[in-house]
């Protein structure tokens, strides 16, 4: 694409302020508005279309070197293949099931292990099956890849168990440590079972960490996780963070550039025990520095607070993202889950419906599965 | 509040920076070099998330170049082009630069093939304009609207389609494009200049007026 010189005087007046044309930050620009609304009809959206099949990456030459010989290497191959098959059912008994799904593994440093057994390739040749561990010490680090849904890296010093595979939902257990998950799976389909809340892939890439109290942290950096247990639900965007603790479940999501004394009246808020005093001033502190953005916070505390505390949190929130035509504040005070929902999808983050399309699913199969 | 030190996630470390991610979580472009390399060993449901991540990318740059009737049937073909091809792509992490590359040879293949009396009797928007089959005021058709973007300098109708037709924002363009933030700032810019010039004129932007433009390849 064409591209111009940017180092200007123009570039830098562009730069310096809110730019709706740039990233629709700011007073949206009316001529601008109009002309997005009128010109909206001409945006893609067509769904995924069918695709032919992927023929595996493999060498040209190689490949035009085979064609030669396809029909000796045909009979060759029918002959190796039933007299495989011959000592395969005389001599050997059926792997259980577990052995032919799995996530390949590789080694990325050091000597990660699948319980006794130490990883040496660098080339995805070993599986981790369902209930198998995979651990790394201080010094080792490994990779999982799995078909059709995603990469995991796998720092030092982290320990986590397969739990689920196949065509329903896949699950891992992350005991203690860190990963980096790269999910391609459609939203909710993959979820890892941490020691104080289940973390649903929604579409996403995320860093989750888990330490040996069992105390959790998730890190979102592209698409959004949901956080759960035993109701307690925490949605965490990209750019956004949210701890979760053993007992107490997920705190409350924030974007990460909040203030220091954000964070922290934050954290006292979630997971302190603290005086009803001392929850009002912390509170007040988290109101008072909210910007248009951590309605995030915001939102998510609305269901989170006691009632007298509620209607301040509502106020606020109010002020920096106005409800959506039908969200009354009476509604919202008796915490009404499809007004919510609704200010949550006027927020602009994600449409919740998603998330709750999972829980469905989820009650349906896998309620007793949550962690306590 | 959630700082990390060693082995524990510290809850009440307020003030403290979160330890940097150590691995490349946080980029866009990293996620696709994954999704890119797991398609070339035959994952269509990471090529699927490809395709939801740039088509609309593939729509624009197809919309600035070819008439609009034909431009859903051209980003299929770009993407089964791209799948067929995917094996001939050196470096995963250039695919966004690489579907690009193919979107505009497929556009140039579209009027290479397109014959003369079609190019002929197409006309241009601008000629619309002068015969006043459309009114450039502000309740101009949407139609008319994108034929005077599309008349603009392929630099600056590129980005602001992106950004006006597909709803992307400067910094998604950038990323998406392989441009920097600072070229794509000033392509919308200056090509919402002549679009607003363009509206209002009813007249093209004769080509010496135009700035000078340098192409960046990817």
């Amino acid at each position: 694409m064409m591209d111009t010189p940017h180092n200007s005087p123009e570039h830098e007046s562009l730069s310096s302020k809110h730019d709706y044309l740039w990233d629709k930050s700011g007073e949206p620009d009316p001529e601008i508005l109009k002309l997005e609304v009128a010109l909206s009809e001409f945006r893609h959206v067509s769904p995924v279309p069918v695709l032919p099949e992927i023929a595996p990456d493999r060498p040209r030459i190689f490949f035009a070197w085979c064609l030669r010989f396809i029909p000796v290497l045909s009979a060759t191959a029918a002959a190796i293949a039933a007299i495989a098959t011959f000592f395969y059912f005389a001599h050997t008994r059926k792997p259980p099931a577990i052995a032919e799904t799995g996530w390949d593994v590789s080694r990325v440093a050091g000597s990660p292990r699948i319980g006794r057994k130490i990883i040496t390739g660098q080339v995805a040749a070993t599986r981790l099956a369902v209930g198998q561990v995979l651990e790394t010490d201080d010094h080792s680090r490994a990779s999982l890849q799995a078909e059709g849904i995603g990469q995991i890296e796998i720092d030092a010093s982290t320990s986590l168990r397969l739990l689920s595979m196949g065509t329903g939902l896949k699950r891992i257990a992350l005991d203690h440590g860190t990963i980096h998950a790269f999910i391609w799976a459609p939203p909710g389909q993959f979820v890892v079972d941490t020691p104080s809340a289940l973390a649903v892939d929604l579409g996403c890439s995320y860093t989750l960490q888990v330490d040996a109290s069992g105390t959790g942290l998730v890190r979102t950096a592209l698409g959004w996780v949901g956080f759960a247990l035993n109701g307690r639900e925490s949605f965490i965007p990209a750019g956004a963070a949210c701890a979760t603790k053993p007992h107490v479940g997920p705190g409350t999501p924030y974007f990460e550039d909040v203030t220091p004394e954000f964070r922290s009246a934050l954290a006292r808020f979630d997971f302190v025990d603290g005086t009803p005093e001392q929850r009002v001033e912390d509170l007040n502190i988290i109101l008072a520095q909210a910007r248009k953005r951590d309605a995030l916070t915001l939102w998510h505390l609305l269901s989170r607070v006691d009632e007298p505390q509620r209607l301040m949190v509502y106020d606020r929130l109010r002020r920096i993202a106005p409800p959506p035509a039908g969200v009354t504040k009476k509604g919202i005070l008796r915490l009404e889950q499809p007004m919510l929902d609704q200010w949550w999808n006027a927020l602009g983050f994600d449409n919740i419906s998603v998330w709750r399309q999972w829980e469905r699913s989820w009650a349906g199969d896998h309620a007793p599965s949550l962690p306590k | 509040m959630l700082s990390t030190s060693g082995d524990s996630v510290d809850l009440l470390a307020g003030g403290q920076e979160h330890r940097p991610m150590t691995e490349p979580c946080g980029s866009g472009s990293s996620l696709d070099a994954l999704l890119a390399a797991a398609a070339r060993t035959g994952d269509r449901t990471a090529f699927g998330r490809l395709y939801e991540r740039y088509a609309r990318m593939v729509h624009g740059v197809l919309l600035a170049k070819v008439p609009r009737g034909e431009v859903d049937d051209l980003v299929q073909d770009v993407f089964i082009k791209a799948l067929r091809r995917l094996s001939t792509l050196r470096e995963a992490a250039s695919f966004p630069a690489w579907l690009a590359a193919i979107a505009r040879n497929l556009a140039n293949d579209y009027h290479r093939r397109s014959s003369p009396i079609q190019q002929l009797t197409r006309g241009t928007p601008d000629d619309e304009m002068k015969r006043g089959s459309v009114s450039p005021q502000p309740d101009l058709p949407a139609s008319a609207i994108l034929d005077a973007l599309t008349s603009l300098p392929d630099a600056y109708k590129e980005t602001l389609i992106l950004r006006l037709v597909e709803g992307m924002t400067g910094p998604e363009i950038a990323a998406r494009m392989g441009m920097t933030h600072g070229s794509v700032r000033v392509n919308l810019h200056r090509g919402m200049e002549q679009l607003r010039a363009k509206l209002n004129a009813r007249l093209p932007v004769k080509s010496s007026a135009r700035p000078s433009v340098t192409r960046e390849f990817p």
